[in-house]
């Protein structure tokens, strides 16, 4: 477990930009500079269109900046091959989406080893062990042998931030996890995040429209027009 | 919980959505095991026929007319301790007393029990009694008799002497068998089948007694085949060995030949039935004693000194005379009232070809006079002509020459009674041999001053010592391992059904190409997910390929077992509709577990390919594009359409610049020419329909709001997904290219029929006997005199006349690989003007007629002596000789083995290739270079025949009776054509049968894209149902969409294959299938119509507004 106040990841002047065939590209993000400290728990808030989810997918790795440095446990990311940045997202992130995005074809506790798979293509005792803990924890220990369609959205989910933590990655993502949920239920999921962070001291970065969840963040920064236009801490 | 479970998981979780997927490999297995099961059916069925016609034979020694002692057979049977059998076997003609039936072509055996322990499955007789005869199921049917009826037989009786040869008598050369009794008739397996030439259609096979067929031809205790079984010990050569053998026990009676003691101890003489010693036998006779005589008799017409002459008389040449002179006997020199120095004018014919004599005079001064009391006046120097020695009168001589009975006098009569053949006229040998030497020989015996049974005893084992079986023509063959050769690389039917099946396979692969790509496209975000959670990409891939893989696997074994019933019906098809193209073969269906193997491992690969290609398109995919479900994005510019457009005019330009340019100019372009236009404007149309595809998925098209209507929008639909469009543009427009072209390549027989330069080679008949006709046939006496044509019908007939060296027959009508194919004999002037050559090899000048290259090639090729020049149609070079080596055809210039008479190789080079015509399954020589190479091949057997169109029925009955007892079978040119276009015509009608059932496959394809498309754009759909259109309007507007893709699709390849295929359809003549073309397109466009209304029908059966609520 890294020290508090490490730094986990820091991004330097990062852009973004999209290419278009017959028009000039576009700029998402402007300059995004932002440095993550272990344990600390961050809202990223922002308009549609703003930029928030394609700043998560590039703090993510599931994209690249145009320009601009991003430094993942002191390691940059951008001289990283697709093999390595896979293997980073496996070992230190975990996302949690909008959307569960669960297998369907799978039981709760089966997605939640899935991202243990990378390696060896085979889940360890120990993981398996660790999964039924924690999905013990959030609530979920009668439901390991279900199906994604035999649960409610908020079971979904939470077993989504189950998978999130598998592999104890030192940083969570979650875009919109509240988003797909009535409000109790997002209460319920905003509250096992803040718990996680507090208790375990997990490092959270949630891009988030909903006001309630991102004030249970530690800091909240406003992105407009791809750029951070005000931090509250 | 492992990847592989996982993969289970998603199998097990899928499983429906793999339906389509599957069915789609499972229609891939199941052609591809068909075909293949097809091929290794019709394998085992040839391998089956080759089992029964060759049973338990190793090894054959067939010596057509030169007989051996039938019971070599026995002495090699202890020797080698392995099963032998003598027989006779011959040419015949079969017919029932009543005149009712006959059979032309049958093949006449006389066996005795031995033959029949070579069987399979023995007979229930153990030989077959006197004046009984056994035949098999094929002649039965023929003649349509039973067990207990009787059949009249006709045999070819084979001279020793050639019947082309000089002094060969004109007598019957056939003999007969009446009234026999039909004691059984004999299945395959019971050798009923028996033959040495591999063919799929059995003989006519008739079997006698051997002792009754020998007596019938007056040759007892010979045989001109001897058979050879397995050894129970594998032996490393039993060729050699055989061969071996037959060198132990051979005597000078197997070698045509006979050492006689003279009378009065003149000496022993070495002389032959065949009248002149074969060259290798007088060589060895010579090698004997280099100092014995060599003789040469000759029948001559006349001795004439001035007005005086003496007819028919006999003359020898010995080394004793001196050229220039002649010497002349006491009596014949009182007849002529000669005296030495007088000149002498000596007449005599030569046999040309068709038997036409020339009748030529040497010159000669009177040497001397021999008395007739003189040793040198000897009455054993004449041979044994057939229809001479044993005459009583010279008015019975049958010298095979037209003679002048009047001139033959009272003395002369008297000289034959006191004299017999005694020579009148002697000349010296070179002289002799300079004019008298034909292919038979140049000597009719050779004297050794030997006397005595021990010296002729001695003289005959050095005879033999000094020769090899095979050099008087006893050479054995491995009849099983030509058999083997013959099935083992005959065509390939499973490689020929998988290229029918093309466009099936084709269909399938698209099946499974879109239907599990559409898969995929549903489980994106789970893919996205994968990703995101770290997993390596190329994990990921895997996982996906091995859960195609076990789709394929069942696909695979689902199409196995449906691969046996399609099987099982294309061998149907190939029984009843198709059969032409087996040649009427009976095909059974044989299961294979390594066609069914090889055909799921190919299935197998093909869909795991497949799945592999849709899978590769995850690469181009981001993590972040997976997870938001979005299509790849496609980088489409202003420029993409415009190069395309630019490349299908210039393609479409192309096109019709090269039709047109030649239509303005009134040329000819050939239809290969016209079919590469086609095909280019093919590619000009999906190329501007691409082109078109991508102009309404740029976003220039998005500025033309005001232009905007429904039908446009729906255009725009089609664009969204190019490649699922073009995919189905492609399919229909290649499918329908290839169905319409390909028909109108269908052979027609009588297109330009009377053309010479036609397939016809513009005769109007094609006969073929199964005994020689040795006199010509273009001149009016011979055909009245030998044959008892009448003259008022065969006026203004002419014939082209073949040698024929029996083999397999090297055409497509034929299943097996020719081995020895039938070779054709003839003189290449008959031929000038007929077929059409497609080339000629490289330093030939073909001149005005291609066909001299026959005779010029020897020495513009400058080609050696075992080499022999040959012209062969075109298919017989490539397909008919390459049997499943077919993309290694026979070229000019390359050469084949054969075997000669005496069994020694030669090579027989491709020096002319003629466009397809009645002459498939032979390979056509020089007369003069077959004539060397079987002189005992006497006489032609086979014949074209060129006569007035409007008579050819009239000219075909005169033959058909007047040459009854030759077993002719004519028939016409157009039939025989027919027959051998019918097997082409078939392949494509089978191509266009399978094809087009690819192509609705295929638009089942559109029906699926129909049925994905709508349920991506439900949203969209219900967007308009949501703004007040009605649901049949919106069922409209899918319908036309999918409805233009179908349409384009069978138009571009319609109108491509139409400008393919112009010339044939302008073709006054053209058989084009217009019906069955119809058909198929038509088909094709209302099953897919259907298909796509269908699916449409399902795609909008729900509540449309249900599609705001997402997926």
């Amino acid at each position: 477990m890294a020290e508090d106040n490490a730094v986990v990841l820091r991004l330097e002047a990062v852009q973004k930009q999209y290419e278009s065939a017959d028009r000039d590209p576009v700029p998402v993000l402007k300059g995004i500079t932002l440095t993550v400290r272990h344990g600390d728990s961050i809202a990223i808030v922002g308009p549609s269109g703003s930029g928030k989810s394609t700043l998560l997918n590039i703090l993510g790795s599931l994209d690249s900046p145009t320009r601009g440095s991003i430094q993942l446990d002191g390691q940059e990311l951008a001289h990283l091959s697709e093999q390595e940045l896979a293997s980073i997202r496996n070992k230190k992130i975990g996302f949690i989406f909008q959307s569960h995005h669960l297998l369907p074809q799978c039981s709760v506790l089966e997605n939640v080893l899935v991202p243990t798979l990378a390696e060896t293509g085979k889940a360890t005792t120990g993981a398996v062990e660790r999964a039924k803990r924690l999905l013990d924890r959030v609530g979920l220990g009668h439901r390991l042998t279900h199906r994604p369609a035999q649960l409610s959205g908020g079971e979904c989910q939470r077993a989504a931030v189950v998978r999130a933590l598998i592999n104890q990655p030192s940083l969570i993502l979650a875009d919109e996890p509240t988003g797909a949920l009535d409000h109790s239920t997002a209460t319920s999921l905003a509250n096992l995040l803040v718990e996680l962070n507090r208790d375990d001291r997990v490092t959270l970065i949630v891009v988030t429209h909903s006001v309630e969840l991102a004030s249970q963040m530690g800091a909240t920064h406003q992105l407009q027009d791809g750029a951070f236009t005000s931090t509250d801490a | 919980m492992t990847s592989w479970s996982l993969v289970i998981n998603s199998f097990r979780f899928y499983a429906r959505s793999h339906i389509g997927t599957l069915l789609g490999v499972a229609v891939g297995a199941m052609v591809l095991v068909g075909a293949l099961l097809v091929g290794e059916s019709v394998r085992s069925s040839l391998r089956y026929m080759a089992e029964a016609r060759i049973g338990k034979v190793e090894l054959a020694l067939p010596s057509n007319d030169r007989l051996f002692r039938a019971e070599l057979a026995a002495q090699l049977q202890d020797d080698l301790g392995v099963d032998t059998a003598a027989l006779l076997q011959l040419p015949g003609v079969a017919k029932r007393p009543s005149g009712e039936s006959r059979a032309n072509n049958v093949i006449v055996m006389g066996a005795d029990a031995t033959f029949w322990k070579l069987a399979r499955t023995q007979p229930e007789f153990a030989e077959i009694p006197e004046d009984s005869i056994v035949i098999n199921e094929r002649l039965a049917k023929q003649l349509n008799v039973e067990v207990g009826n009787f059949i009249n037989l006709r045999v070819h009786n084979p001279s020793q002497l050639s019947r082309d040869a000089p002094m060969a008598p004109v007598e019957d050369s056939t003999a007969s068998l009446a009234q026999m009794e039909i004691l059984a008739i004999v299945s395959d397996a019971e050798f009923g089948r028996f033959s040495l030439q591999a063919s799929q259609i059995p003989p006519y096979n008739a079997f006698v007694p051997l002792s009754q067929l020998q007596d019938a031809i007056e040759k007892p205790g010979m045989a001109n085949l001897m058979l050879v079984g397995h050894a129970t010990k594998p032996s490393e050569d039993p060729l050699g060995q055989a061969q071996a053998a037959l060198a132990r026990h051979w005597q000078l009676a197997d070698t045509q030949a006979q050492l006689l003691q003279l009378p009065g101890d003149k000496g022993i003489e070495l002389r032959s039935p065949r009248v002149f010693i074969d060259p290798p036998l007088a060589k060895a006779a010579l090698a004997v004693d280099p100092n014995a005589t060599e003789v040469l008799t000759y029948f001559v017409n006349k001795i004439q000194i001035g007005e005086r002459s003496t007819p028919y008389s006999m003359a020898s040449a010995l080394a004793d005379f001196e050229p220039g002179t002649v010497w002349l006997n006491q009596w014949a020199a009182e007849d002529l009232q000669a005296k030495v120095g007088d000149d002498v004018k000596l007449s005599y014919y030569t046999v040309g070809t068709m038997r036409q004599l020339e009748e030529l005079t040497g010159q000669f001064k009177v040497g001397g006079i021999i008395a007739m009391d003189d040793p040198r006046s000897d009455i054993t120097l004449m041979p044994d002509f057939p229809g001479m020695t044993d005459s009583e009168n010279c008015a019975d001589w049958d010298t095979g020459f037209p003679m002048d009975l009047d001139a033959i006098r009272d003395k002369d009569e008297d000289y034959w009674d006191t004299y017999k053949g005694t020579p009148k006229a002697y000349i010296s040998l070179d002289t002799g041999q300079e004019i008298w030497s034909n292919r038979f020989g140049s000597l009719t015996s050779i004297r050794y001053a030997q006397n005595g049974p021990e010296a002729l005893e001695a003289l005959g084992k050095q005879l033999l010592s000094k020769l090899a079986p095979n050099d008087t023509g006893l050479t054995f063959q491995a009849a099983r391992s030509k058999a083997d050769a013959s099935v083992n690389n005959a065509m390939d039917f499973g490689e020929l059904f998988m290229y029918f099946s093309f466009f099936l396979i084709a269909a399938a692969v698209m099946l499974i190409s879109l239907l599990f790509q559409f898969t995929m496209e549903k489980r994106t975000r789970e893919t996205g997910t994968l990703l995101a959670v770290g997993i390596p990409a190329k994990r990921v891939r895997r996982m996906l390929l091995l859960e195609g893989g076990l789709i394929a696997i069942v696909g695979c074994i689902v199409g196995a077992f449906a691969g046996t019933f399609f099987a099982k019906a294309l061998l149907n098809a190939l029984s009843t509709n198709w059969k032409d193209a087996v040649a009427s073969a009976t095909l059974t269906y044989h299961s294979s577990g390594t066609a069914l193997a090889t055909g799921m491992s190919m299935g197998f690969f093909v869909a795991l390919g497949t799945i592999w290609w849709a899978l590769s398109k995850l690469r181009k995919q981001t993590a972040r594009e997976l997870l938001a479900g979005e299509p790849p994005q496609q980088i489409i510019t202003k420029n993409t359409a415009k190069r395309l457009v630019i490349i299908g005019v210039a393609l479409l330009l192309a096109a019709l610049g090269w039709v047109g340019d030649a239509l303005a100019n009134g040329g000819q372009i050939s239809p290969t020419a016209f079919f590469g236009a086609g095909a280019m404007l093919l590619l000009s149309g999906m190329t501007l329909a691409s082109a078109r595809l991508k102009h309404l998925a740029h976003v220039s098209v998005l500025t033309q709001a005001q232009s905007l209507s429904l039908g446009g929008l729906g255009q725009r639909n089609a664009a969204r997904r190019s490649r699922r469009s073009m995919a189905t543009i492609g399919m229909l427009a290649c499918g329908s290219f290839m169905i319409a072209s390909i028909g109108v390549f269908q052979k027609n027989a009588k297109t330009n029929a009377d053309q010479p330069t036609s397939g016809t080679g513009g005769f109007e008949l094609m006969g073929e006997a199964s005994i020689a006709l040795v006199h010509d046939m273009n001149n009016p006496t011979n055909r009245e005199d030998f044959y008892g044509l009448e003259e008022e019908i065969m006026k203004d007939v002419s014939f082209v006349p073949f040698r024929l060296r029996d083999g397999d027959h090297a055409n497509c009508l034929n299943l097996n690989l020719a081995q020895e194919p039938r070779l054709l004999g003839v003189r290449p002037k008959t031929l000038a003007g007929k077929f059409s050559f497609i080339d000629t090899m490289d330093g030939l000048e073909p001149g005005d007629n291609p066909w001299s290259i026959l005779e010029s090639a020897r020495d513009t090729l400058k080609l050696p002596a075992n080499v022999v020049p040959a012209i062969a149609d075109e298919s017989v070079m490539v397909y008919a000789l390459s049997g499943n080596d077919i993309m290694n055809p026979k070229k000019l210039g390359d050469t084949i083995d054969h075997t000669d008479e005496h069994g020694n190789t030669f090579k027989i080079q491709f020096v002319g290739q003629i466009d397809d015509s009645i002459m498939q399954g032979n390979l056509i020589i020089p007369e003069s270079d077959f004539i060397k190479l079987f002189p005992s091949e006497s006489g032609y057997r086979v014949f074209l025949v060129d006569n007035p169109g409007e008579r050819t029925q009239e000219v075909s009955d005169e033959l058909n009776v007047a040459l009854a007892d030759h077993g002719f079978e004519w028939v016409s040119t157009t039939q025989r054509l027919g027959e051998l276009n019918a097997v082409h015509n078939t392949y494509l009608q089978t191509f266009q049968v399978l094809g087009g059932l690819g192509l609705l496959i295929g638009s089942l394809g559109l029906g699926v894209v129909v049925l994905r498309n709508v349920q991506e754009r439900k949203s969209e759909l219900a967007l308009l149902r949501a703004i007040g259109f009605e649901k049949s309007a919106i069922k409209r507007f899918v319908l036309f969409e999918y409805l233009d893709l179908l349409i384009g699709g069978l138009l571009i390849g319609t109108l491509a294959a139409a400008l393919a295929v112009l010339p044939n359809m302008l073709s006054p003549t053209a058989d084009v299938p217009y019906a069955l073309l119809g058909a198929t397109l038509g088909g094709v466009l209302l099953l897919a119509g259907a298909w796509t209304w269908i699916a449409t029908n399902i795609s909008l059966r729900s509540n449309l507004l249900e599609g705001f609520s997402g997926d």
